[in-house]
């Protein structure tokens, strides 16, 4: 599969980009120059030599700062991301084959996690489980696992009555075989455009949680942290929000090539279930309420 | 003495639940095909002839009757015990649509080695058997590594009936397996199937044109609102039909000569069926 | 003069620039019936569109000549199109269902044809409608009037779909795959119906089949179509009992050695 991605253009620079990411989440903190914490004499200064992109409203080198940030950051997409694979998809796909008692149950909890308002959630589970990156992603995670649970059934429901699985169960196939051999590469590319989604909206989600108190504490760096600290000195630094930007955009970007890559090379079945704008709105909707 | 049937159904009833009471998709039916014979099983839609089908193997549960395969009670088999049998793959079954019933995403090698590798063998064993029957159905070796989607329909079309042959089956249903090909590919498969039937291996066509399978079935069962009204060798269904459906079924077959003619006597047969029933037959 | 006449008609395909229908010639006189047997992508479904004047985008006919009533529809424009389709020429296909709104009930759709081409009043389109019903032999056709598609069976979406194709009394019906997806006993009745109609109407037929069994049972004239080129035509006893082309003798020996035909002949012969 990952062969086939490469061979595609858009697979070749989508997995450029994330392995590049992936490389700046491993060595980002070790390669920046300054102390992300440290305040400088210099407050809102212009990029210069000794601060490449500048420092921000604490003199603290905005450089550093996203380096150091990185590793949280894509850590946290990658916590969302597996929370909501685990959470969401596996029950998604076991739904349809685990006899209606299990699809019924899954189903309301589905539906009760959409009715959750997300803020109330948020605030319980720091209560609970204290206040920290990991517990404001698994927030995340819980919040979008209905979506994903919803794309994974809808997938699994079209293959699980497809004439090629029929046959397959013909020739004396088992769940556990039907699953692995026909549903599950039916099943992965609107999970990864989801996935894909999802990244981008938690890196959002993260900073306006950060407003809160939620989440990442404040001197800690992260890019959604970054930029919303840029934000706020717009009138100062116009073009400051520009590089986290960039960098968000640019995992999102090649995690939704990648996704469009994984669907181009899973053929048509895939394409026909992709259903990127309800992802959207759902996601947007949680956003909107934090 | 007439050997042991291969596949046997005895007053199978099947009905479906609906909303409204039942609904009787078969009615007593009984059919029995023996080893190495071709039988025509001929139905429109909504005959029953497709749940007929899926509850010879399994996929349809019978509401009472028997079905025996290859000498083996399957009537009140559990989930494990009909696995387990079709792993034997002594029942095969090819679809009407090729295109749908071969997984897009897998290469004819993968779809052909599957009900193999389900079986449990070593991949290399299952390769090499997947070679071989490649062979037997006259597709290229080339083929192998191709996705159904870049097959044409009646290379398609080969490739299922070659994944219905590789465990060796003693039946194979056919449920339309032509109708979705064009005029030369239609020939060529019919031309392949005849051929399995002289290998020995029983063949179960469904079909809703009796003209269709009065060519290469030995013998022809036709069904009607669930239940079989007519099942005889292949020529005295054909010729001396005595059911007024099989006469119409005959008579409207489409035929290059004489067909014309039949118009009356086709009319006369809608009304007595029509009459006799007195349940809406407006198709 | 003919109603319909088609001189080396030739269909261009702007995407794939090349010929996909390479000269077909035919001539229908009022009551007369020719076929057209081919596979899927003969052309023998282009062809039928270039005569209604609905080809597919970046599809044209690009040479030849095709008369309807004596008119060359070369410089139709779109309205003069519309006054022909339905009202001169018209149509049946293979799916009904597509061609039919599933949330309008079937009479309605029938009434607003006659309604439009014919101009009648609503109470009398209406009448019209269920005397078309009727003549289809529609069981009670006033019912049907009132159901909605899905209430109906394919072969009785046809017949609706027949109903509303000759509304407005054309003179020629195209018949493209009409019964290809009916049962047999479904196929031959609707098979019957056309017949009647160019017997009781004068009705002229195109009728359009993968299978020259269905072609041969309506048609006087045949052409055998194959990648867009005309391989065989003519009258349908001499292309049953000499076909000259491999092509046709291909469709006849299907027939043959394992249609009806085989177990009839040999019975016979017995």
């Amino acid at each position: 599969m990952l062969r086939r991605i490469a061979r595609l253009t858009t697979g070749r620079i989508a997995l450029g980009i994330l392995a590049t990411v992936g490389l700046l989440a491993v060595f980002g903190p070790v390669l920046a120059p300054y102390d992300p914490l440290e305040s400088g004499a210099d407050i809102l200064a212009s990029p210069s030599w000794a601060h490449l992109l500048g420092t921000d409203y604490l003199g603290r080198d905005v450089l550093s700062r996203l380096l150091d940030g990185s590793r949280v950051s894509i850590l946290g997409a990658v916590q969302v991301a597996l929370i909501a694979l685990v959470v969401g998809v596996v029950p998604g796909i076991l739904s349809v084959y685990l006899g209606r008692p299990f699809e019924w149950l899954t189903l309301r909890l589905a539906d009760t996690l959409v009715a959750l308002p997300f803020l109330v959630f948020a605030v319980a589970v720091t209560a609970l489980l204290g206040n920290g990156i990991p517990q404001a992603m698994f927030v995340v995670g819980i919040m979008v696992s209905p979506l994903f649970y919803r794309v994974a059934r809808a997938a699994t429901l079209s293959v699980a009555r497809s004439q090629y699985v029929e046959a397959a169960i013909i020739a004396g196939a088992s769940v556990g075989w039907v699953i692995r051999r026909h549903v599950w590469v039916k099943v992965l590319p609107p999970i990864a455009v989801a996935l894909a989604n999802t990244t981008g909206v938690g890196f959002v989600v993260v900073s306006s949680l950060t407003f809160l108190g939620i989440g990442v504490q404040p001197p800690a760096p992260t890019w959604g942290g970054v930029l919303a600290a840029d934000l706020g000195y717009l009138s100062f630094q116009p073009w400051a929000p520009l590089v986290p930007t960039a960098l968000i955009m640019a995992t999102v970007w090649a995690c939704n090539l990648l996704a469009d890559a994984i669907r181009d090379v899973t053929g048509e079945a895939g394409r026909a279930l992709l259903n990127t704008r309800t992802v959207r709105a759902g996601l947007s909707g949680a956003g909107r309420e934090a | 003495m007439s050997p042991e049937p291969v596949l046997a159904v005895t007053d199978l009833d099947v009905h479906y639940r609906r909303r409204q009471g039942r609904l009787h998709a078969l009615r007593g039916v009984s059919l029995s095909v023996a080893p190495g014979e071709t039988v025509g099983v001929i139905g429109e839609t909504g005959s029953g002839k497709s749940t007929l089908a899926r509850a010879v193997v399994g996929l349809v549960r019978p509401s009472a009757g028997r079905i025996t395969v290859a000498g083996a009670e399957v009537t009140a088999f559990r989930a494990r015990q009909w696995r387990a049998l079709r792993r034997r793959g002594i029942v095969q079954y090819v679809f009407q649509d090729p295109l749908r019933s071969l997984d897009p995403d897998l290469t004819v090698e993968e779809s052909l080695a599957e009900p193999l590798l389900i079986q449990g063998r070593p991949r290399r064993e299952a390769v090499e058997r997947v070679r071989a029957y490649l062979a037997r159905v006259r597709l290229d070796e080339e083929l192998l590594s191709r996705l159904p989607g870049e097959l044409s329909g009646g290379q398609r079309q080969r490739v299922t009936i070659a994944r219905a042959l590789v465990t060796e089956p003693r039946v194979v249903i056919l449920d339309e397996p032509v109708s979705a090909l064009d005029a030369a590919n239609r020939v060529k498969a019919l031309e392949l199937l005849t051929s399995l039937r002289d290998a020995g291996t029983a063949l179960v066509f469904i079909s809703h044109d009796l003209g269709s399978v009065a060519g290469v079935a030995d013998r022809i069962a036709v069904l009607y609102r669930g239940e079989i009204v007519e099942d005889g060798p292949a020529r005295a269904v054909v010729n001396t039909p005595r059911h007024a459906y099989t006469r119409l079924l005959v008579g409207s077959a489409p035929t290059l000569r004489s067909a014309r003619a039949d118009r009356a006597s086709r009319r006369r047969l809608r009304a007595l069926l029509r009459t006799e029933e007195g349940i809406r037959h407006d198709v | 003069m003919a109603l319909l006449s088609l001189h080396d008609v030739r269909i261009h395909d702007g995407v794939g620039d090349r010929d996909v229908v390479k000269g077909v010639s035919f001539a229908l006189e009022a009551g007369q019936a020719v076929g057209i047997v081919g596979e899927s992508g003969s052309g023998k479904t282009l062809t039928c569109r270039a005569v209604l004047g609905i080809l597919p985008p970046h599809f044209t006919v690009s040479g030849g000549a095709i008369s309807v009533d004596g008119r060359d529809v070369a410089g139709l424009t779109g309205r003069q199109w519309t006054a022909l389709r339905g009202a001169t020429v018209s149509a049946v296909f293979q799916d009904p269902a597509s061609y039919l709104n599933p949330s309008l009930k079937v009479g309605g759709q029938i009434a607003e044809v006659v309604r439009v081409k014919k101009g009648l009043s609503r109470r009398d389109a209406r009448r019209r409608a269920v005397e078309l019903l009727d003549a289809l032999r529609l069981r009670d056709p006033a019912q049907v009037y009132q159901q909605y598609p899905h209430e109906l069976s394919g072969g009785m979406l046809q017949r609706v779909l027949i109903a509303t194709a000759i509304a407005a009394d054309p003179q020629v019906l195209i018949a493209d795959e009409a019964t290809t997806a009916l049962d047999v006993t479904v196929q031959a009745e609707i098979l019957d119906l056309l017949a009647e109609l160019r017997e009781s109407t004068g009705l002229a037929l195109v009728v359009v089949s993968h299978d020259l069994a269905v072609v041969a049972q309506l048609c006087d004239e045949v052409l055998v179509l194959r990648d867009g080129e005309t391989v065989e035509q003519g009258p349908v006893e001499r292309i049953l009992y000499e076909p000259r082309h491999a092509y046709t003798r291909l469709l006849i020996a299907e027939h043959e050695q394992y249609g009806l035909d085989r177990v009839r002949e040999l019975a016979h012969v017995a």
